[in-house]
């Protein structure tokens, strides 16, 4: 058994001042976190609302923020957050206008999801039989890595920062299905994901992996991101800022083997972006930073050979891209 | 303890305080720097994003290195650097296509990566190797009393956490641990463990900065005098970059950052020339005020 | 008046979106009504798959047997004719949606054991193939962007005139607004109702809201008294630890390390009719060779660690969080909870009931296709099935039906009543009363019937609801009053107890999961024959009607 002293925000933007309240449990360390909170519900106060149903981890209702973490509370149990924190503090999931106490509007998070199109895309002229399965070889299943198991929880979205900054970033969920429908053999728009994913909504991923830790399905967000982002460079090219500035690392370091700032900035930023930073280069300069140094490596040629053997455009292209994909039309825009 | 010093390509650049730093204390932490002039850059995450293979293998390049030189640790004070080096460690024992072609690529150049050396970041040695908190207590000549230190992991040297191995994902507590050992005053706050924004400084600037300025302003709210990080890309967000951080959040934010070696050093009596401290675009007088002693030149 | 749908689906899991996309493909405008969002639904819930004889060594014949053997001989066999006849349609159909199926090595779906099936038809998606299909079809609602979904609104009641559904009143979670929904024609979809016991697999939100309210608007509710406990529930969370677990090769082991299963079914062993093994299993323990914490082992550490890790992935992951056991390593103590609800809203073959307009389909509905005890995999299948039928049907009804006369009057009346109950400003607990039902639930109308305990159960429910009338909503605001939705639900659970208890007391035969120890034996001669329960002021009237049987007399049936 252990004392669990719960810190709950209560309130919204137009039910009296936003707080929190604080509930004292006795239950065991195993106990889920849903249900301490059920039980504030039942035995002390009927007004504390919140979303909640299967109580095992599958409908994705219960995403909140455990001490700062976004988390399902039904799979969160109490015992180590006593451990580690003392108390266990209950807010809303993030990125959210908030309704009332825990419950938030999700609909920032549902359009991005509709923003990648997330349905099967078929060639009019060439589509998927129909009556009969489509086959799928193992290599195939494998692609799609765990985002079969997304229950669209959100709480990957919850803890974002990204998503935070910029209405613009299609956020983690999001990304992970638009990768499920970019491997799916069934879908025959690889390009036209790719290449509206290439334009904007991708390269704003930070890959600070906190949506890998927040997610309880095992999704690992981030890495179908960067999937999603070697996938686009090479389909598509890099065609926009996040990729361009991708791209020329590659080269900037094939050049001298560590980076060239000056060059990366300028590259990345454009002329013009690099006029706009004069400012910072004289400070930078003023304190003895020198961003103009480009140390070049010892046996540099050995790391070129590397490029050589593995930086080849076409190489790429065939031993990248997803079994089967590339080889139907495209469907119609 | 005997190292391989992989410094990265920002400590021997624009961020040369924290190599300076490192140099200073590893001395009295009695850890051997051994240097390697031909480690290349780790990637940091950009090459990975575009071609896997290449940024697995120039890591097993630098990795077999070390290997070579019969070195089994290699030290990085770059959270990116190492999350750079241990991804690549772990891709190398799970994939096999991955492997092949690095194997390959390695071949060709008469080198081989075999996984024994292992990275490690400096602030993961002192607290995993060299004894934590209790060998750098009698080291401490100058405690850092007073001071309230907000520490930034940066994102890659604490997750993903079962890539990484060190600490927990969202609520560290080694940086802290050592904080507190120098004789400051560790801050909590949530931004610690979040993201600088570096790497979309070049590609969304605002965004970026809006980011960095987001992790300062926690750190002050919640009463830090000043920031401690483990990654330069970090420092040259919040840094060289806080003066646009702060007007994207709208606040001025007036905070010393510095890097983990170079609140080591002073905690060890060195001075701030010799730490660096000078080349930071954020004055850290303030912080060294409150320590009493420093004057820094101008 | 807002809200006007030609077809209104109550309810957005498998039947629902199924039968949605169905009925707008008739031509009909669609709108759908749902306590949750739409993902949200208890049908994420299925685990081990979905049934369909697809092998060409299976046969539609061989399938429709093991389910009308499954059903002890109480499903209508035509009915069941149409759901195996329609099942490789159905789930070659949701292949094509997109549905991640697992698949074998020459790239066909793959399939695998499951209880009471002679073959292996049993086609899956690791151990959630109900979120599998349910995000399918969810992607094609997606897609289909002319379907109206009004996300996070209860349906409080029907609106019938003259035995013609009218359509009904919802309340709005966001702002407790109350609003008409007027429709031609509306399917009831609203999946289980299995949190009217205490110790139950489902979501807390299963509280069969759609089989209450057709009930109060004069609709038969059929076989009530049939309720599925599924052998295999985790111990004290009752989470659900699926049956392809055995379908894998899993066994159940009492204390004394004995395959029990071979005692009482020799051939089906641990594949036996949920039925069968449930009490097989609580047999066991009463005659003391349970374990020390009152479960059953289920062992999986004979699979292997590859085989188990992947293609039991979500319950190894539930076992690890919730239960602290590592399945790859450790037995699984498991028990029966209740999990299914054979009975439902009557329906025939196609989907209508007794009032013009309504149709239903899935676990809310009972054509009857799953009889006196359901197969596993068969409700995943009956979902998809006769969610498509019943869009079809109503979509086509709406095309001839005359436009709906709901008013504000009838809104009204609603409000009046929700507002009578809400601005109450005191009363009877609420959870004191729901904590009643469910262990009078759990304790009488278990899996073992007793006469006294079925009385003392309508006893107990009787006075509840006595209770319920004057039952004390504390929270006031009109934002997502999850108190007042805890009294509507409840309200409608008791309803629905009654109706259960007052079937098993009548019915005087044991059969498939209704089990009365004091008539142990099946009574083909006095009950063939479904229970009908029509809703009047002195509580539910019973009636009967024939089983159809088309090619299999009753049979005595055994594993």
């Amino acid at each position: 058994m252990v004392e669990v002293k719960l810190e709950v925000f209560r309130g919204a933007d137009h039910e009296g001042k936003p707080h929190y309240e604080k509930f004292t449990l006795d239950l065991p360390e195993t106990t889920p976190i849903l249900t301490a909170l059920l039980k504030v519900r039942t035995d002390i106060d009927p007004s504390l609302t919140m979303r909640y149903s299967c109580r095992q981890a599958i409908c994705g209702s219960c995403a909140m923020k455990v001490n700062g973490k976004s988390r399902l509370v039904c799979s969160t149990l109490v015992g180590p957050e006593i451990k580690t924190y003392g108390k266990i503090r209950i807010d809303p999931p993030g990125n959210m206008p908030i309704l009332r106490d825990l419950v938030t509007d999700f609909s920032p998070f549902w359009e991005r999801y509709l923003k990648v199109d997330p349905y099967l895309l078929e060639d009019p002229e060439h589509p998927n039989p129909k009556g009969q399965v489509t086959k799928m070889s193992p290599e195939q299943v494998d692609q799609f890595k765990e985002t079969p198991r997304c229950i669209a929880c959100g709480a990957c979205y919850s803890g974002c920062p990204s998503v935070g900054e910029d209405p613009e970033y299609l956020g983690p969920m999001a990304l992970a299905k638009a990768y499920r429908f970019v491997v799916d053999p069934r879908d025959h728009a690889y390009h036209r994901r790719l290449l509206k994913l290439q334009d904007k909504g991708l390269w704003l991923c930070l890959r600070c992996s906190l949506c890998i830790e927040a997610c309880p399905k095992e999704v690992r967000p981030a890495d179908r991101i960067t999937d999603l982002k070697r996938l686009a460079n090479q389909e598509i090219g890099p065609k926009e800022s996040g990729s361009r500035h991708s791209a020329m690392f590659v080269t900037n370091i094939e050049d001298g083997g560590l980076l060239n700032e000056f060059k990366l900035a300028r590259q990345s930023l454009g002329f013009f972006g690099i006029f706009g930073q004069i400012g910072k280069g004289f400070a930078m300069m003023r304190h003895g930073k020198s961003f103009m140094a480009h140390p070049i490596i010892h046996d540099l040629d050995s790391l070129r050979a590397i490029y050589v053997e593995l930086n080849k455009k076409e190489d790429l292209k065939h031993r990248e891209r997803p079994a089967g994909k590339g080889v139907k039309g495209e469907a119609p825009t | 303890m005997k190292v391989a010093y992989f410094p990265g390509c920002v400590a021997q650049e624009s961020g040369k305080e924290l190599d300076m730093a490192t140099r200073a204390v590893a001395k009295v932490l009695d850890l051997e720097l051994v240097e390697f002039p031909n480690f290349s850059c780790c990637g940091s995450g950009f090459i990975d994003e575009t071609n896997e293979a290449l940024n697995v293998a120039i890591n097993a390049r630098n990795l077999a290195i070390a290997e070579k030189a019969g070195i089994q640790t290699i030290m990085t004070v770059c959270s990116t650097c190492q999350g750079m080096l241990t991804h690549a460690k772990k891709v190398l024992a799970k994939d096999k296509i991955i492997k092949k072609r690095t194997d390959a690529a390695l071949g060709k150049i008469g080198m081989k990566y075999s996984g024994t050396a292992t990275p490690k970041h400096m602030l993961q040695l002192v607290v995993e190797d060299l004894g934590g908190a209790a060998k750098l207590k009698p080291l401490v000549k100058r405690p850092l009393k007073g001071l309230k230190v907000g520490a930034f992991y940066g994102c890659h040297l604490i997750r993903p956490h079962e890539i990484m191995e060190f600490d927990d994902p969202e609520y560290p507590h080694s940086f802290e641990d050592v904080i507190r050992a120098l004789g400051a005053e560790p801050v909590m706050y949530r931004g610690r463990v979040m993201c600088c924004g570096f790497p979309i400084q070049f590609v969304k600037p605002l965004s970026g900065e809006k980011l960095a300025g987001r992790q300062i302003l926690d750190a002050k709210r919640n009463g830090a005098d000043a920031m401690a990080t483990s990654c330069p890309l970090c420092h040259l967000s919040l840094d060289t970059y806080q003066k646009e951080s702060g007007k994207a959040v709208g606040a001025s934010l007036d905070m010393p950052v510095f890097h983990f070696p170079q609140l080591l050093g002073l905690a060890f009596g060195m001075d701030a020339k010799e730490l660096g401290l000078p080349r930071h675009l954020v004055d850290t007088k303030s912080a060294l005020e409150k320590l009493g002693a420093v004057k820094v030149p101008a | 008046m807002n809200h006007s749908h030609d077809v209104l689906v109550v309810g957005a899991g498998l039947a629902g979106q199924r039968a949605a996309l169905e009925a707008l493909k008739a031509g009909a405008d669609v709108g759908v009504i749902s306590k949750l969002h739409p993902m949200r639904s208890h049908s994420v819930s299925a685990q081990g798959g979905i049934n369909a004889a697809l092998d060409p060594t299976d046969s539609v014949k061989e399938h429709v047997f093991d389910t009308i053997k499954g059903s002890d001989y109480l499903a209508d066999q035509d009915g069941v004719e149409i759901l195996c006849k329609e099942a490789g349609p159905a789930v070659i159909e949701m292949e094509n949606f997109g549905t991640i199926f697992n698949r074998s090595a020459d790239g066909s779906l793959d399939r695998r054991a499951f209880g009471g099936a002679a073959k292996a038809r049993t086609i899956y998606a690791a151990d959630r193939t109900g979120l599998a299909l349910l995000q399918a079809l969810y992607e094609e609602l997606t897609r289909e962007k002319r379907i109206k979904v009004y996300e996070e609104w209860d349906a409080l009641e029907l609106v019938v005139r003259e035995k013609k559904v009218q359509g009904l009143i919802g309340f709005e979670r966001k702002t407790g607004k109350i609003e008409g929904f007027p429709a031609k024609a509306v399917i009831i979809a609203t999946g289980p109702a299995g949190r009217i016991y205490g110790k139950t697999t489902n979501s807390h939100s299963s509280s069969g809201d759609g089989c209450a309210i057709a009930y109060r608007a004069g609709a038969y509710l059929k076989d009530m008294e049939f309720v599925q406990f599924h052998p295999t529930a985790l111990l004290h969370t009752c989470i659900l630890m699926t049956e392809a677990a055995r379908g894998e090769g899993g066994i159940l082991k009492n204390n004394k390390g004995e395959r029990f299963m071979e005692r009482y079914a020799p051939n089906y062993k641990d594949l036996a009719s949920r039925d069968v093994v449930s009490r097989s299993m609580l047999t066991e323990i009463k005659e003391g060779r349970g374990f020390p914490d009152g479960s059953i082992h289920l062992e999986l550490m004979h699979l292997g660690r590859e085989k188990v890790e992947t293609k039991l992935e979500e319950i190894v992951q539930i076992a690890r969080t919730f239960a602290g056991i590592d399945p790859v390593t450790e037995p699984i103590p498991v028990l029966p909870a209740q999990h299914y609800i054979m009975g439902g809203v009557s329906t025939d073959n196609k989907t209508a009931t007794n009032i013009a307009g309504l149709y239903s389909a899935g676990e809310a509905a009972c054509v009857s296709v799953h009889g006196a005890n359901r197969l596993g995999a068969n409700s995943l299948l009956d979902t998809i099935v006769f969610g498509k039928i019943a869009g079809a049907q109503s979509g086509e009804y709406a095309k001839k039906s005359t436009a709906s006369d709901l008013n504000q009057a009838d809104v009204d009346l609603i409000t009046k009543r929700v507002h009578t109950l809400w601005d109450r400003k005191e009363g009877e607990s609420i959870v004191q009363i729901r904590n009643e039902m469910q262990s009078t639930m759990d304790d009488r109308v278990g899996p073992f019937r007793m006469p006294d305990d079925l009385l003392g159960a309508l006893a107990r429910i009787t006075e509840l609801k006595g209770r319920f009338k004057n039952c004390f909503v504390k929270d006031k605001s009109t934002v997502y009053n999850m108190n007042l939705i805890d009294a509507i639900e409840l309200g409608n659970m008791l309803d629905l107890a009654e109706v259960i208890i007052v079937g098993a007391i009548a019915r005087t035969e044991s059969r498939g999961a209704h089990v009365r120890m004091d008539y142990p034996n099946r009574d083909d001669e006095k009950w063939l024959k479904h229970t009908l329960a029509l809703s009047t002021k002195t509580g539910p009237s019973l009636s009967y009607q024939p089983v159809t049987i088309t090619e299999y007399p009753p049979k005595a049936r055994s594993y």
